[in-house]
């Protein structure tokens, strides 16, 4: 080979390595945080377990500057920070093997809301190679807004099993926020509501609750 | 008259039937060299699953016998006379071969990202709705039969606006878990005519906590938006569920 077409498949090389990587780190909007020094002292330890993990660290940074922007003690940062550690470790695992930072970050969010782990490998079962992220944030809200967790993990991995996308877990949290401004229960608005997203989808129940029943998860411990 | 035409196309094709004359021992040679050349007997000996072009070889035979004026073409006379009458279609080395498949995914790659729609602005400080009659629709993003959408594709940044009325505001940014809760990532800015400050955010589809920063220290919440109470730091901040493009 000559030496300028050595050089070529060099540059090409490089390139195509160095587009890939900035392209990655734009979809997973990882950017440099920039830290006070005593609160990165202080998380630098569960930084490093978390890289030792091959955890995604960004998680971690964006919790610590968001104590900063809060004005909290740093004491406190740093149990937040070691708190969001521990989630993020075990929604890595319930969410093996190929989850994405965003799914990490809203199985985390899950888990704080009290969403058992059980719920996400269902989840991960039920949505097959779809992304999670919108299922899991719907799913935190929905149990944030009051709906028991049990009942809103069964919904929701009976919506990822009938083949339910994006919009339509957004267009549930909607309904069920109207209706809880509006004075109704939680639990009896999801209820509700699911029986209007249900027929729209690609794999309706055969009989009622047939699909839930087979599908529910367990208990929470 | 019909007739005689007949008679002058059926001689010409009589003429046509006639095979030149070939020595007898020409046509065996030829396919001797050949078949040796493929036994690895040869100086190109080749597999039979080689992908190699057998051209007839411009032995003295063949060149005697074809008429005067007409030549065999170049390429087969000059592979006739180093390898016996084979010539290879192509040959790349491992290294060439490498860079161009790495040429080719960079193309592909900056194809793709050319070619690549524009992101969808979602017109909303809260979640994007989809039409309450016709859900199943509504919004939908069409995938055509077959696709291979990965969960990275799916979560591709959607443009999302963000509004806040703060007349009195001299500086105001959004922060967020979408942006790190970096107060300088994200600065809105003031529409003249309404007084309302917004910006245009590239956020991932799902749900995300953020405020305003108002003035660079206060921590302000999106009246447009519901609220949750971070248990972490025992605050208040906004919710927002952004869905796929």
């Amino acid at each position: 080979m000559t030496r300028a077409r050595r050089y070529a498949v060099l540059v090409l090389a490089v390139t195509a390595l160095a587009s890939g990587a900035l392209r990655r780190a734009e979809s997973q909007g990882v950017k440099p945080v920039d830290l006070d020094p005593a609160t990165a002292a202080a998380i630098a330890p569960i930084i490093q377990q978390a890289s030792a993990a091959s955890l995604p660290v960004e998680l971690l940074y964006a919790k610590a500057r968001e104590g900063e922007v809060q004005r909290v003690p740093v004491a406190r940062i740093e149990a937040a920070v070691r708190a969001l550690f521990a989630r993020v470790q075990t929604a890595h695992e319930a969410l093996a093997p190929n989850a994405t930072v965003q799914e990490i970050g809203a199985a985390a969010d899950a888990l704080k809301a009290g969403v058992p782990s059980e719920t996400l490998r269902e989840m991960r079962r039920a949505g097959k190679d779809g992304s999670l992220a919108v299922p899991l944030g719907v799913l935190t809200q929905l149990v944030i807004r009051g709906v028991p967790v049990e009942r809103a993990s069964v919904q929701v991995v009976d919506l990822l099993q009938r083949g339910a996308v994006s919009n339509h877990f957004i267009a549930l949290d909607e309904r069920v926020r109207a209706d809880v401004v509006a004075g109704k229960r939680p639990d009896e608005s999801l209820d509700l509501r699911m029986k209007g997203i249900i027929p729209n989808l690609p794999q309706q129940a055969t009989a009622d609750g047939a699909a839930i029943q087979a599908t529910s998860p367990k208990r929470p411990r | 008259m019909r007739e005689e035409h007949d008679e002058l196309i059926g001689h010409i094709i009589e003429e046509l039937k006639v095979l030149p004359a070939v020595p007898a021992d020409a046509t065996a040679r030829v396919l001797a060299r050949v078949d040796a050349a493929r036994r690895g007997q040869g100086p190109s000996a080749v597999s039979d699953d080689d992908d190699v072009i057998f051209f007839p070889a411009a032995t003295d035979e063949i060149a005697a016998q074809a008429p005067s004026g007409r030549r065999m073409p170049a390429a087969a006379t000059a592979g006739g006379s180093r390898d016996g009458g084979l010539r290879r279609r192509f040959v790349v080395s491992l290294p060439a071969a490498i860079g161009y498949a790495l040429a080719a995914t960079l193309a592909g790659f900056l194809i793709r990202g050319a070619a690549m729609p524009k992101e969808r602005t979602t017109v909303a400080a809260v979640t994007p709705r989809v039409n309450d009659t016709a859900v199943g629709t509504a919004g939908m993003s069409v995938r055509p039969a077959g696709a291979v959408v990965t969960r990275e594709s799916q979560e591709k940044p959607v443009a999302v606006q963000f509004v806040l009325d703060a007349a009195a505001a001299k500086s105001v940014a959004l922060v967020g878990d979408f942006n790190a809760w970096d107060g300088s990532a994200t600065p809105l800015t003031r529409d003249s005519a309404s007084g309302a400050w917004s910006v245009v955010a590239h956020v991932s589809p799902g749900r995300h906590v953020y405020a305003y920063l108002v003035d660079g220290k206060v921590l302000t919440l999106d009246p447009r938006a519901p609220k949750t109470r971070d248990s972490d730091y025992g605050t208040e901040q906004s919710v927002i569920i952004v869905g796929l493009q």
